[in-house]
């Protein structure tokens, strides 16, 4: 699309020579360096849209024959500025001038949408044109130059509109105030004019040197100047008296080439502060801010640079990358400013929105997409491309192998429920059960719902599986409440069997309360048949013998208490028929063994016959489910 | 209100008498380009409908810029278009689909006289019942068999020249004229008409016609400039040239003197029937339809290009041919550059990917393109309901939009501009060729940083299809992206690929809100969440090895109620999956909710837990998007049986919904509301209805607080089937150029239709003063009819009812009339 130029600013090592600006909307950018040769970018594509090289002299051939043709070589632009004509259509290109000064005096401008001289003036400054300004939307555009004068200029047609002298010697700076009534020439020193009745207002003295870049702020109290070979940015306050020095100075490490400046006064607390955003000739961007001039004046500066990882060789003359021009946008929130940056190198510049905050310093990678690089920079530049072409994952089938599975649970489907009801919602109802694994899943089938169990893959063992179950019940577990609570004990195995001085010893340990609570927990463990009694028992005992004041204290537990008593006297009563019955079939099993010369063992019993026989159950149930096909299970149940 | 993503192609260019400007039909607008910068510089607005014809007056000054343009709101108007100003209007209140004006191109020295009647020759669309009192039309059931009609049209006196009409048709047809202005004709069928502009026009002249004849059907014709040459074009790809045709009809009036015209009655090569032709040849080297023929202007070489996008440049007396290829797509309009004193003829030359590029003669080298937002392209039968390759960036006010060359194409739609592609299919893209590939969904991260897209690469005859998931990470800021991980066939499981036959294609795919995870969901009937890995690998900068893998998977089995895990070993039959139809994040992205056909399934997206699960919808759901920051959820569903859904989700119940056809839903990334655009029915009724309430409008965006059935507002829109809406968020500084008064606002809606034209404007907007603005406007316009036509509709529409739910929330809708509540509110 466009061709790469060698570097116009070979061997420089500074922008200063560089003109840019940014379109009214920011979408395009202009750049000249030095040969006369005006390059439009695109911001958004980051493409150059467009390149005048020699506009000014082939136009003056077909309008202005008596000029002699010049090559585009001999033309100097000394400054230039992208205008908005009108306020509404800021974003049509067509109601917008790139206003230029030449070196041999003459101020022009370009339609750049259109990409024709909109107008010329010639010899307007004898000894060329310093500085070119407008206000935001003003219809005249001023013109300083070395001649002293300042031309008042129509910007639509181009005629001459007045002239005055703002200073004996050349003027090296000049600016508008955004409201247009106020006018700032910088020929050494500062001075301010209205610019109805041209008269002076204020003088500034302070900078020694020629003033390279000055500008008001938004609000036109402040003015920003920066002085050829001076390190800092002098503020200028222009609501104050006749004479002043400047009201704050902001130093760089090298002199600035360009700024830009935001004062937020009233209006939102918040935001209210002074925004300042600096570039230097080296090409490193500054940017403070303060809440007010006091705060501005001691603030450090935050850098914006370019990483010097990009600067592949130093003997590459010219080839160095900078930040060009800079603008601030617009204030997120207090102390952090968007900002639209160009950098990158000269030939191929990056567009970039960055957000500043001050206090954090940003380094910019500037990339080399799309520049013509010397051979010895293509090597480097090849294993970029081939690291980037590394970086790309390929993904087949085995992919999903460590994916987190999805926990699986049981949903009550009420076939009957109606559509637009949730069908199922509360996790409450769904418990995972957490316990060890001596504490067999069990499934309790409530009447009206419907609920199956699908085993998973092979792959999962079943004690996993069954873990992870959930049990749907319609009352309150026990267990779960040790499942909390265990926690609580967490250094106790109930299961353990312990010698009695350890038991004691560890229910001496716990605080009354928590002795209480776990004499709760026991006891209810015991009252459902879900758990055996053989060790809950000991347990109670040594907490009613350890804890007994605690106990007795304690109305609450009395109910508790109440029960257990009469638990224990109803299991008393059948105690001795149990062992009755225990003796009966011992002696039957035995008879049995003999008669079949079996190795039957017997199995090891306790008082808790029902709960073995559910846990035999369930086991057998889930190896059906294991060896078939669940998927058969489902397709039964499916429909 | 910002207008856009117009199309530059829909009708040929012209460049101005000196060649710097280039004049293109732009939707309602002629937008005039700089050939120099290929910047746009003015536009000429004024046209209610769009402009079909811009014709510039030839001049022998350069400076004089004046034209005439024809559009389909019945009118032909007069411009300077240096100024812009408008000069002149003609109203012949019918759609002109073509005009030509053959006195302009005339020896400009003949036209001195200041009383001589300007004629134009237009193809129109005969919509009125009875046309024209002097034929004595009667009227004709509709449709009209023969609706395309050419007729004549004095511009000086601004009407129809009475009674002339040239020629009837099916269809209006574009005429060609000859560069000299003595000919013109149009094609039908296997025809070519033309006829013989008067020496000496006036109205009612009998106008000298003759016919030719082809066996195909017939694309394009063009004029030699001096002699009596017609080439045309076919769409098999040949091209056929006529020599010296009309020698025996035309001849008299000519005033031709020639010996020869006797004697070459006997021998007449090529020429069909009793065609008045002396021969006929015919080249053939496109493949496929020719859409473009030019002579230049001496009169030695032939330009035509086709549909394969290759430009071939054919001298005419030997037939030798040269070459432009690699234009990438078909070539649609050729024009050239009338400035001879340039030293370098440029012409120009526009191709159906909405761009033009001006060419450098006779290097034939481009040297400017001028491109807008690309154009819907086509997708293979049956493939339609998969593709939903739209996705916007909300926060820089993006889309990205898939393309015919399998590009991702990023367009700023506040700038209105392209801004960069990405390609996402390593092929190349032959204009014509059948299509193999089709990139059907695109996702945008919420800060844009991240792109996800998901291609199918068609089966042929059941083999060899490929369904495959791509994420790609935003390289720097200018949305050039680069490819991060590439997963083949995400969703297909390995060891079953034989047992069943349902397409593993991905339905949706959604980015977390803030962390860089991603989900998508399959029409085989499971899920993926994705995450990506340099999350876990930012403190250690050496390790850039930034890949996506599978975090989770999960699917949802309906009836046995059993959520089971799936991962590579899964022998489970899929069968019995529900398809996974859609997925969204929550604003907070701690809930994902995934549509398993006609159930909303809720997860946690960390845990891959299922929470909830909340249904059913009367058919399978096509979209969810959780509403804001909001607890409610917005649910589509198409086919027979549409519906909008809204679902609270603190209740997980349904709050309410409406049965409608729903094209597409935008959630604001903070407000509690949301934006739907629905279809207007399509009963007959409504049709005739839509004549005179929506004028041709056919579907309306309304604006819902998530709360309230009651629509807060809305708009009545053209072209919705197949449009897309979004919330931007603006940021105030960048909008506040665009809005002349008041404070900018903090969200924009996005209208995107289905050419791609968009529209974005202030939903929250003063009433007002934004429906008077719509309501000039074509592409949106409001309701401002009276209560009258609505009273219509609800008895044809029966099937409009609001569903009861059954939650313990009351919907304040009333339940029988959805759209005259819906419209009861907004006309005020």
């Amino acid at each position: 699309m466009f061709k790469l130029t060698s570097n116009p600013i070979m061997g420089s090592s500074n922008i200063r020579d560089i003109l840019t600006s940014f379109s009214p909307s920011l979408d395009y950018f202009a750049i000249c360096a030095g040969d006369a040769r005006i390059k439009i970018w695109d911001t958004l594509k980051g493409q150059v849209q467009t390149e005048f090289a020699d506009i000014a002299s082939t136009e003056t051939t077909s309008f202005y024959s008596n000029k002699p043709e010049r090559g585009h070589l001999s033309v100097d632009y000394t400054c230039m500025k992208w205008l908005a004509l009108d306020k509404k259509k800021k974003r049509k290109l067509g109601s917008s001038l790139l206003v230029l000064g030449t070196g041999s005096g003459d101020v022009l401008a370009l339609d750049v949408a259109a990409g024709q001289l909109k107008w010329r003036i010639s010899d307007c400054h004898p000894g060329g044109v310093s500085a070119v300004s407008f206000a935001t939307h003003g219809s005249c555009i001023y013109s300083a130059g070395a001649d002293g004068m300042i031309c008042e200029i129509d910007s639509l047609a181009g005629n001459l509109l007045g002239k005055f002298r703002g200073s004996t010697n050349g003027i090296s700076c000049m600016a508008v105030s955004p409201d247009g009534k106020m006018l700032a020439t910088a020929a050494g020193q500062l001075k301010t004019f209205n610019c109805s009745d041209h008269k002076k207002i204020q003088k500034f003295s302070g900078h020694p040197g020629a003033v390279r870049f000055m500008m008001f702020t938004e609000d036109g109290k402040y003015i920003l100047s920066s002085a050829v070979g001076e390190r800092c940015i002098a503020l200028w306050r222009t609501d104050g008296g006749k004479r002043q020095s400047a009201s704050c100075v902001l130093a760089m490490e090298h002199p600035a080439v360009f700024i830009d400046g935001r004062c937020i006064d009233s209006g939102e607390v918040d935001d209210a502060g002074l925004y300042v955003l600096a570039i230097s000739e080296t090409g490193v961007c500054y940017f403070w801010y303060g809440k007010n001039i006091d705060e501005l004046r001691n603030t450090k500066p935050t850098k914006i640079s370019i990483s010097s990882e990009g600067i592949i060789s130093q003997n590459q003359k010219g080839a160095f990358p900078a930040i060009f021009a800079a603008k601030l946008q617009g204030i997120s929130k207090p102390a952090s400013a968007h900002a639209f940056v160009v950098h990158g190198l000269l030939i191929k510049p990056s567009f970039q929105k960055i957000l500043v905050h001050s206090g954090t310093d940003i380094t910019l990678h500037s990339s080399q997409d799309g520049v013509l690089l010397p051979m010895s920079q293509s090597v480097i530049k090849s294993k970029k491309g081939l690291d980037l072409q590394n970086r790309v994952t390929a993904l087949d089938r085995a992919y999903a192998e460590d994916a987190v599975l999805p926990l699986p649970k049981i949903l009550d489907v009420h076939e009957k429920k109606n559509r637009h009801q949730t069908l199922i919602t509360d996790p409450g109802e769904v418990m995972a059960d957490s316990l060890d694994s001596k504490i067999q899943a069990k499934f309790v089938e409530s009447k009206d719902d419907t609920v199956e169990v699908e085993a998973d893959s092979a792959m999962v063992c079943m004690e996993d599986r069954l873990r992870s179950l959930g049990i749907l019940s319609g009352k309150d577990d026990p267990r779960l409440n040790l499942a909390c609570k265990s926690t609580l004990f967490n250094d106790i195995d109930l299961e353990a069997n312990m010698p009695e001085k350890k038991m004691r010893a560890a229910v001496l340990s716990m605080s009354p309360s928590n002795a209480c609570e776990l004499l709760e927990v026991l006891v209810n463990m015991w009252q459902s048949r879900s758990d055996r009694g053989k060790h809950n028992l000991h347990w109670i005992y040594s907490i009613l013998v350890n804890h007994s004041h605690h106990v007795l204290s304690q109305k609450s537990l009395n109910p508790m208490l109440n029960s257990l008593y009469k638990i224990t006297k109803s299991r008393e009563v059948a105690f001795q028929p149990l062992l009755q019955l225990s003796g009966r079939l011992q002696l039957i099993m035995a008879q049995i063994d003999k008669a079949t010369d079996d190795k039957i063992q017997i199995p090891s019993h306790d008082d808790q016959i029902d709960e073995s026989e559910d846990e035999d159950e369930d086991v057998e149930e889930l190896l059906y489910g294991e060896v078939d096909n669940e998927s058969q299970i489902s397709s039964d149940e499916d429909d | 209100m910002i207008r856009g993503g117009r199309s530059h192609v829909s009708s040929p260019p012209a460049f101005s008498n000196d060649a710097k400007r280039l004049l293109v039909c732009t939707g309602n607008t002629v937008s005039i380009f700089s050939t120099s910068t290929g910047l746009q510089i003015k536009s000429l607005e004024g046209h209610a409908a769009e402009v079909t014809t811009v014709t510039v007056e030839p001049a022998a000054s350069k400076v004089l810029c004046y034209c005439w343009t024809a559009s389909l709101d019945g009118s032909i108007k007069y411009w300077d278009f240096s100024v812009p100003e408008l000069l002149k209007t003609v109203d012949i209140k019918l759609p002109i689909f073509s005009m030509v004006i053959p006195s302009l191109l005339g020896q400009p020295t003949e036209r001195n006289e200041k009383q001589h009647n300007i004629f134009a020759y237009v193809s129109v669309e005969d919509t009125r019942e009875t046309t024209n009192p002097r034929k004595k039309k009667q009227p004709k059931p509709k449709p009209k068999p023969l609706s395309g009609r050419i007729c004549k049209c004095n511009l000086t006196e601004s009407r129809l020249a009475g009674g002339v009409t040239l020629a009837e048709m099916k269809v209006p047809q574009v005429i060609t004229i000859s560069p000299s202005g003595k000919y013109f004709g149009i094609r039908k069928h296997h025809k070519l008409l033309i006829w013989k502009v008067p020496d000496v026009e006036s109205e009612r002249m009998v106008m000298r016609k003759i016919t030719l004849h082809h066996t195909k059907k017939m694309t394009v014709l063009a004029f030699h400039p001096t002699q009596r040459i017609v080439a045309a074009g076919d769409v098999t790809g040949r091209i056929l040239i006529w020599r010296r045709f009309g020698d025996k009809t035309f001849a008299v009036s000519d005033g031709l003197v020639d010996g020869n015209l006797m004697s070459s009655e006997e021998e007449r090569p090529g020429v069909r029937d009793n065609d008045d032709a002396d021969s006929c040849t015919t080249w053939h080297w496109h493949p496929s339809q020719v859409n473009v023929l030019n002579f230049s202007s001496d009169g030695a070489y032939l330009y035509s290009g086709g549909q394969e996008g290759v430009l071939v440049v054919w001298q005419l007396d030997t037939g030798k041919k040269k070459f432009l290829p690699r234009i990438g797509s078909p070539l649609l309009y050729f024009t050239f550059s009338p400035d001879p004193s340039l030293s370098s003829v440029s012409l120009q030359m526009s191709s159906a990917d909405n761009q033009i590029h001006l060419l450098k003669m006779p290097s034939m080298e481009i040297l400017k393109s001028i491109s807008g937002i690309k154009l819907p392209c086509s997708v293979p039968e049956g493939y339609e309901a998969l593709c939903r390759g739209i996705a916007f960036d909300q926060s820089a006010g993006l889309v990205a939009l898939h393309t015919g060359n399998y590009c991702i194409q990023f367009y700023s739609l506040l700038d209105d501009r392209g801004i960069s592609e990405v390609q996402v299919c390593e092929r190349n893209h032959q204009p014509g060729d059948d299509v193999t590939v089709v990139v059907t969904l695109v996702a945008l991260s919420q800060d844009g940083s991240m792109m996800s897209t998901a291609e199918l690469k068609i089966a042929e005859e059941g083999i060899g299809g490929l369904v495959c998931l791509k994420f790609w990470a935003s390289g720097s800021q200018n949305k050039e992206f680069s490819l991060s991980t590439v997963i083949y066939e995400p969703h297909r499981n390995s060891q079953l690929w034989l047992l069943w036959y349902r397409d593993a294609g991905i339905s949706a795919i959604a980015f977390h809100p803030t962390r860089r995870v991603a989900v998508s969901s399959s029409y085989a009937g499971d899920f993926k969440v994705w995450i990506c890995h340099d999350e876990f690998q930012q403190k250690d900068p050496m390790l850039q090895n930034s890949g996506w893998s599978c975090h989770a998977v999960g699917s949802y089995k309906y009836g046995s109620s059993f959520i089971f895990s799936c991962g590579a070993v899964n022998y489970i039959s899929p069968c019995r999956k529900k398809a996974m139809t859609a997925a969204a994040f929550s604003a907070d992205g701690s809930v994902l909710a995934v549509a398993a056909e006609t159930l909303i399934t809720l997860w946690d997206p960390d845990e891959n837990v299922l929470v909830a699960v909340i249904g059913e919808t009367l058919a399978p759901i096509m979209s969810l998007s959780f509403v804001g920051k909001s607890e409610y959820l917005v649910a589509t569903s198409r086919g027979s049986k549409p519906q909008l859904s809204v679902w609270s989700m603190s209740k997980l119940s349904a709050s309410w919904s409406y049965m409608l056809q729903i094209e597409a839903v935008a959630t604001a990334v903070d407000a509690s509301s949301f934006a739907v655009l629905a279809l207007l029915p399509e009963s007959p009724k409504c049709k005739e209805l839509n004549g005179t309430v929506f004028q041709g409008r056919d579907g309306v965006i309304l604006l819902f607080n998530a709360t309230d059935p009651v629509p807060v507002a809305s708009w009545s829109v053209r072209k919705a089937k197949g449009g897309f809406l979004a919330f931007l968020q603006v940021n105030p500084s960048s909008i506040q150029e665009y809005i002349s008064d008041g404070k900018p606002p903090q969200t924009l809606l996005a209208y995107m239709n289905a050419d791609h034209e968009y529209v974005l404007f202030d939903p929250y907007g003063e009433e007002t003063h934004e429906l008077s603005v719509i309501h000039r406007e074509d592409l949106l316009a409001s309701e401002e009819s009276g209560h009258y036509g609505y009273a219509s509709i609800y008895g044809e529409l029966p099937e409009f009812q609001l569903k009861k739910n059954q939650a313990t929330w009351t919907p304040s809708a009333p339940s029988e009339k959805p759209w005259e509540t819906i419209f009861n509110w907004f006309i005020t």
